[in-house]
């Protein structure tokens, strides 16, 4: 099975799970360990740990918030073929996440498929419209 | 190949929670499901694929289905929108 953590600054992860269930109206089964602002990081370290000890026979997705934030950098040291960090995870990435995952798709497969959904949730409207925005914005002004 | 137009009726059109549901029902069905709109057609089995659509309401929407049971997949997803997602009494 494939599991999912989010391990994050503050709040962010354990918010995110929670408007991913509210959208799709069901249990994500994904756990949050938050970064207090004053920690030095041991907490995190030894909470990923048993979260990973506890899920062995899993492949694991650690999604942390930004490349480079500490999360992350406290994340690196678990990466292995079973346990993969994908960074600046964002709600498209999850929803992706969440709607492929029991769909027997490898591993490292499911985590492009997540990056690529993450990386395609932000656009310039602007630019992604282009031309049909004036169209889009004509339809919804004659309701 | 079957293909039909419905007309969105939720005040929010196919926002998160509608395009979840939708891809939730795509997915119990064989066929293969795409939704037309405004020159975009994408995989109604997909959740992000949708909401790339930003679909209003007011507006119309293509529906293919085409399989095996692409005639019960057409009237579930026909009735969806009927009841606006269940968002609306």
């Amino acid at each position: 099975m494939i599991k999912g953590l989010i391990v994050t600054h503050g709040k962010l992860g354990e918010v995110l799970i929670e408007v991913a269930e509210s959208i799709l109206e069901r249990k994500s089964g994904i756990e949050s360990f938050n970064m207090g602002w004053n920690e030095d990081g041991s907490l995190i370290v030894k909470k990923i740990e048993s979260y990973l000890n506890r899920n062995k026979e899993n492949s694991v997705i650690i999604f942390t918030d930004m490349f480079g934030g500490s999360p992350t950098n406290l994340s690196l040291r678990f990466n292995s073929p079973q346990v993969e960090i994908l960074t600046g995870i964002n709600l498209p990435g999850i929803l992706k996440f969440l709607t492929y995952k029991e769909k027997n798709i490898e591993f490292f497969e499911l985590i492009k498929l997540v990056k690529n959904g993450s990386k395609e949730g932000i656009n310039i409207i602007s630019e992604y419209l282009g031309e049909r925005k004036y169209v889009k914005r004509e339809n919804q002004n004659s309701k | 190949m079957l293909k039909e137009k419905i007309k969105i009726v939720n005040k929010l059109g196919l926002h998160a929670r509608a395009a979840a549901k939708l891809s939730h029902l795509a997915n119990t069905f064989n066929s293969n499901i795409f939704l037309l709109y405004n020159g975009d057609r994408v995989n109604a089995k997909s959740l992000l694929g949708i909401l790339t659509l930003a679909a209003s309401v007011g507006n119309e929407i293509t529906v293919e289905t085409e399989g095996d049971d692409e005639a019960r997949a057409l009237q579930e997803i026909n009735d969806l929108f009927s009841r606006k997602f269940d968002e609306e009494n």
